[in-house]
């Protein structure tokens, strides 16, 4: 059985949107702009159960653990 | 080959070829996705913190209240002129310039480069620090020539029957 890896494209997405995220955050705080670094903290948090979610969801498919 | 993984050298304490299972070393699809889960986990925790600081900041909570202080009275001071004075603390003596009939500014008079005291120049319409030739605009605060790169911490003013009142201190902005 073919492996699917769009779970990990997925989430490698979210990572990627993670960390452009936390930057803006933090350059956000600097710039004393609270409701952008709010807004980017909302998302951060938001992301980790979408993250999770898609987790639970790829992680049955494709093949057997270990392919022989 | 998978004998070849599994034979141990010599018959000895063996530390090194105790991996049992094959492909336990590799990183497969299962795990790097729960190691791409745990990632955006940590990017949430690790950005409360700085969501507690900004919300902290939008409700006020870091402002602080100083008591009003009195200055001097409208008429002791004429346009031009500067009074010393010290604010917040009885140690941070500060310094109250009248610019025009209306326009008031006062600051910390500390230089922000090794805190000489600055004082106010009429002809030159600067406030000059002694120390090493540090100058600082009145209308700003900020400095134009000389050693200091911060300008000078604002005091926020009131006039009220006549008097003038210190009100509380800008907080710094970069």
């Amino acid at each position: 059985m073919k492996r699917s890896f769009l779970g990990v494209f997925l989430l490698a997405l979210i990572l990627a949107i993670n960390i452009v995220t936390t930057q803006f955050m933090v350059h956000q705080f600097f710039y004393e702009h609270y409701t952008n670094t709010l807004a980017c903290v909302a998302l951060n948090l938001f992301l980790f159960p979408v993250a999770l979610l898609i987790y639970k969801k790829e992680i049955h498919k494709g093949g057997k653990k270990y392919e022989q | 080959m998978t004998d070849r993984k599994n034979h141990i050298p010599f018959d000895e304490d063996n530390y090194t070829h105790n991996i049992e299972r094959n492909n336990e070393r590799m990183l497969d699809r299962r795990g790097f996705m729960k190691t791409l889960v745990g990632a955006a986990g940590l990017f949430a925790i690790s950005s409360l913190p700085w969501g507690t600081i900004a919300a902290k900041e939008l409700m006020g909570l870091s402002k602080k209240e100083y008591s009003h202080k009195k200055i001097a009275s409208l008429k002791a001071v004429a346009v031009g002129d500067s009074v010393d004075f010290s604010f917040p603390g009885e140690h941070d003596s500060a310094l109250l310039i009248r610019l025009s009939e209306t326009r008031f500014v006062a600051y910390q008079n500390a230089c922000t480069h090794l805190r000489c005291p600055v004082f106010w120049k009429k002809e030159e319409d600067k406030m000059i620090c002694p120390c090493h030739h540090g100058e600082f605009s009145a209308k700003t605060g900020k400095p134009v020539a000389g050693p200091p790169r911060r300008p000078l911490p604002q005091i926020q003013l009131k006039v009220e029957n006549g008097f003038i009142y210190a009100t509380g201190v800008k907080r710094y902005e970069a």
